[in-house]
């Protein structure tokens, strides 16, 4: 089982978060493909400082040959930040949205857009 | 509508297939220990930046000293999506208030005893953040999820009530400005190394590690009071949890 580590898993993952993200028709669902393509990133970069007698990356505690590589670990922390602003902010305009089509469909508020433009045009 | 649906499958499998060709071939036969061959130049380097900061957490020495510019825009992206919540949720009025569902005993007995227990953890998680795994980010983000039980239980309006609600709106820049205000005062002052403005101090200690503790409580503070104010919009605009 050599193939199976951090990476395939990640890439399996990116592959379920981008198909969910392009097919499914939920908004919510849409955004939770997203945090899953996000989570499969992370999981990628800090599993390509991964050892398998790995230690923490802390001085004086770890003994220094096993530490794990920190610098994946440190620009995570960016990653996750940014998906949590991300999430908020999208959840935000999903629920505004939904206060105005009362739908979460991506399609039919899709359609319903292109009928109040097409009534717009019909007024102008 | 038929057919860019299809064009976009078929982009994103595309994608997909050439995202897995390439990590495959440069990472992926390796079994689960990846780094395991690899030499440790790169751990060597930060090992040493590490040393010079006085920090024990090789993590925190890299995102609060020599990428502290990358982190304190990081935390200007945080702060941003914070004010879009409030923006667009006070922008929308407020809804018709719903009575809270009164929580069964269990909770709330429950919710007494952690409450100070995880604020606790979670100022112990932003101080020690140079010492041991943790920092400003997770500290924040473990005490805001304190708050949130704390919501569940009491309800946001008397959390909101007995934390005030303007002082957390106006904490919140406050913060934003003084993380602005620290990281540029150095340029502005002139001092090399630009990053660090307090000496680095004996390793292990709490004041050691020159000003990341002085970041990590800021940017703890930031967190917990932004992660308040998106939930508490949340918990607003849909009636009581």
């Amino acid at each position: 089982m050599s193939w199976l580590n951090g990476v395939t898993v990640s890439i399996v993952l990116f592959g379920i978060g981008l198909l969910g993200l392009v097919l499914r028709r939920d908004l919510v669902i849409k955004l939770l493909a997203l945090g899953l393509v996000n989570a499969s990133t992370i999981l990628c970069l800090v599993s390509l400082g991964a050892r398998s007698d790995g230690a923490p990356p802390l001085l004086g505690i770890s003994t220094v040959q096993n530490i794990v590589d920190p610098l994946p670990q440190a620009i995570v922390l960016s990653a996750i930040v940014i998906n949590f602003a991300i999430l908020a902010l999208a959840l935000v305009f999903v629920m505004l949205l939904v206060e105005r089509y009362h739908t979460t469909d991506s399609h039919r508020i899709e359609r319903e857009t292109a009928e109040e433009e097409e009534q717009e045009e019909l007024w102008s | 509508m038929r057919h860019v649906s299809v064009s976009l499958v078929l982009v994103a499998v595309g994608l997909t297939a050439a995202f897995c060709v390439v990590v495959l071939l440069g990472f992926g036969f390796r079994g689960p220990g990846i780094a395991d061959t690899e030499p440790a130049l790169s751990v060597a380097t930060w090992i040493d930046v590490a040393q010079g900061t006085g920090a024990r957490n090789i993590v925190s020495a890299i995102y609060l000293n020599v990428r502290l510019f990358d982190t304190i825009l990081e935390v200007l992206v945080f702060s941003v999506a914070v004010l879009g919540v409030h923006f667009y949720l006070t922008a929308r009025g407020r809804p018709e208030p719903v009575e809270s569902i009164p929580e069964s005993s269990v909770v709330r007995v429950a919710a007494d005893l952690l409450l100070p227990l995880i604020l606790l953890i979670g100022l112990y998680v932003t101080v020690y953040g140079h010492l041991s795994p943790g920092g400003g980010f997770s500290g924040g983000v473990i005490a805001g999820t304190g708050l949130l039980l704390a919501a569940i239980v009491l309800g946001t309006k008397t959390v909101t009530a007995r934390l005030g609600r303007r002082l957390l709106d106006r904490l919140e820049w406050i913060t934003l400005l003084g993380i602005l205000i620290v990281g540029l005062v150095p340029a502005a002052l002139a001092r090399t190394p630009l990053v660090d403005l307090l000496p680095a101090g004996s390793p292990g200690r709490v004041g050691s590690g020159g000003s990341i503790l002085l970041y990590n409580g800021l940017i703890g503070l930031k967190v917990f009071v932004g992660s308040w104010v998106i939930i508490r919009h949340f918990v607003d605009h849909r009636g009581e949890i």
